[in-house]
């Protein structure tokens, strides 16, 4: 008896010292959705994006002619955010920002705002961030480099102090907590195309076991025509449809002939279920599922078994079967093999249950934002009741053609849906998420 | 040709309106309490200062500029290097 009393007093004193211990023992919490928000090809305000789902409008335009590149590039389209954004963002935040980091500073800014979070709260160190991008400001980078190599005789420093603060590849998620005075864990998920579904993801598990109680998760890239070059070169590029960017990528499509790479940005609020709840505040879908995997080999290929085994995953995680599963937001970029890959792993784990959307088919593929933009549109439909259509699948390929495609707007209630995200490097994503 | 004070407060006051949106800072502000001029903002200023001045600064000279707090200070950190320069 006194042993227990002994062994009970010592649980009690580690928990007042360090709650954590005791979150570890008891629970693994449940996570929730209460806030996001993104800057995307078709739009910025939720409406205008829904309004642009339903009316079947692409975000694809036009590469813009800088001077780098541009003119050697053979695809000429791209997905490009070109609307005014407001910001208003003090001279001492935005001395170390690239453009990389307005659109990921903006977007925190208006989930911050939808949550309603205490001040206190926000720099509590119970809120952390998860936030990255494809390689930090490339047109930072580029004035950089630029300036090295100019071969100018200037006895005076080129390089300005902060060019670094703007151009690292951190710099989204520093530059958020500098804003916000948010003083919590910071990631920094810097995995090409899985950049914010895995930023999602590692947020998801800091809340779920207890290491934060809220997490800012998200990424961010800019316009960049390098970013064009590399997969052009890889042959990976669209463009037969230079002339008609709109009617480019076509995922899953007969004509399909490559990607479109576009920008933007994303961001969503995680939370801890009972907190969320007692805070009344909005909750938009709960995250139940999260798999990251390595296909361990090649860096460029798509990979069917380590595809198939992130999804397996992913269900795994969510403790659901994949009959459970209503809609699925696949990666499909439009790239020849890429889709075929997915289509059969999707129908090998799924068989053709679930409804299949590639949102890149209006916007491209806007790189390390590409998760956390479909995360947020696909609760946008979870919300409304619809699925929109993948644009330009006029004609399904037929070796894609075993799963449940959506080619019309359709009404449908999407109770449970899984975001599925691949990236160079062999990096594969999938996170599921339920409506409450 | 050495720069008069008044020159040099007038290309200070122009710098600080064009580079760091400060309009008219007082010559005694606290530029770091009144305007969050920060370490990061001194070194972009102190490029500003080799430009006006026409050479480069050493590391030891750029290193006295750190503990400046007012356009009154930095005033006299220009005088002193035009001076030591001479």
């Amino acid at each position: 008896m006194i042993r227990y009393a002994i062994i009970l007093k010592t649980w009690q004193l580690q928990e007042t010292k360090d709650p954590l211990i005791i979150r570890k023992g008891i629970m693994e919490r449940r996570v929730v959705i209460t806030a996001g928000s993104v800057i995307t090809p078709i739009g910025h305000v939720k409406d205008e994006i829904i309004r642009n789902l339903i009316n079947g409008v692409s975000g694809v335009k036009a590469l813009r002619k800088d001077d780098l590149l541009a003119n050697y590039i053979h695809s000429n389209v791209f997905g490009t955010v070109d609307y005014p954004i407001e910001y208003d963002f003090k001279r001492s935040h935005r001395k170390t920002m690239g453009p990389v980091a307005y659109y990921a500073c903006q977007v925190v800014k208006e989930i911050l705002k939808q949550a309603a979070l205490d001040d206190d709260f926000i720099s509590s160190g119970r809120l952390g961030v998860s936030f990255g991008s494809t390689h930090g400001s490339p047109t930072v980078q580029r004035d950089i480099y630029r300036n090295f190599f100019s071969g100018s005789q200037d006895q005076f420093s080129s390089v300005s102090a902060v060019d670094y603060l703007k151009s690292m590849v951190h710099t989204t998620a520093v530059n958020i907590t500098k804003m916000f005075g948010i003083t919590g864990r910071l990631i920094s998920s810097s995995t090409a195309c899985t950049t914010s579904s895995q930023s999602i993801g590692l947020g998801y598990e800091m809340v779920k076991y207890g290491m934060q109680d809220a997490m800012i998760c998200g990424g961010a890239d800019e316009y960049d025509t390098t970013t064009v070059a590399v997969f052009d070169n890889l042959l990976a590029c669209s463009t037969a449809f230079n002339d008609t960017p709109h009617l480019t990528p076509r995922p899953f499509e007969v004509r399909r002939d490559g990607l479109v790479v576009g920008e933007g940005g994303g961001a969503v609020l995680l939370e801890e279920y009972e907190q969320a709840k007692k805070r009344g505040t909005n909750i938009m879908a709960e995250i139940i599922g999260f798999s990251c995997n390595n296909n361990g080999g090649n860096l460029i290929l798509p990979d069917v078994e380590g595809t198939k085994e992130t999804l397996r995953l992913g269900l795994k995680s969510a403790k659901i079967r994949a009959d459970e599963v209503d809609f699925i937001s696949a990666h499909a970029t439009g790239t020849k093999m890429g889709d075929v890959i997915e289509a059969q792993a999707i129908h090998s784990i799924y068989d053709n249950s679930p409804y299949i959307t590639s949102l890149k088919s209006y916007m491209g593929h806007t790189m390390g934002t590409c998760g956390v933009i479909e995360m947020v549109l696909t609760l946008y439909m979870m919300e409304k009741g619809f699925i929109a259509p993948t644009l330009n699948l006029n004609e399904i390929d037929k070796r894609c053609a075993m799963i449940r495609h959506v080619t019309e707007l359709c009404e449908s209630d999407i109770r449970v849906a899984a975001i599925q995200n691949f990236a160079f490097g062999g990096v594969n994503t999938c996170l599921i998420m339920k409506k409450i | 040709m050495q720069l008069t004070r008044r020159e040099i407060l007038n290309d200070l006051i122009r710098i600080f309106r064009e580079n760091f949106e400060i309009d008219n800072p007082g010559t005694d502000d606290d530029l770091r309490e009144e305007y969050e001029f920060d370490s990061i903002d001194a070194i972009e200023l102190l490029v500003e200062i080799e430009k006006m001045l026409g050479f480069a600064l050493t590391q030891e000279e750029k290193k006295q500029a750190m503990d400046i707090r007012t356009l009154d200070q930095v005033c006299d950190y220009i005088e002193n290097l035009a001076v030591t320069r001479d």
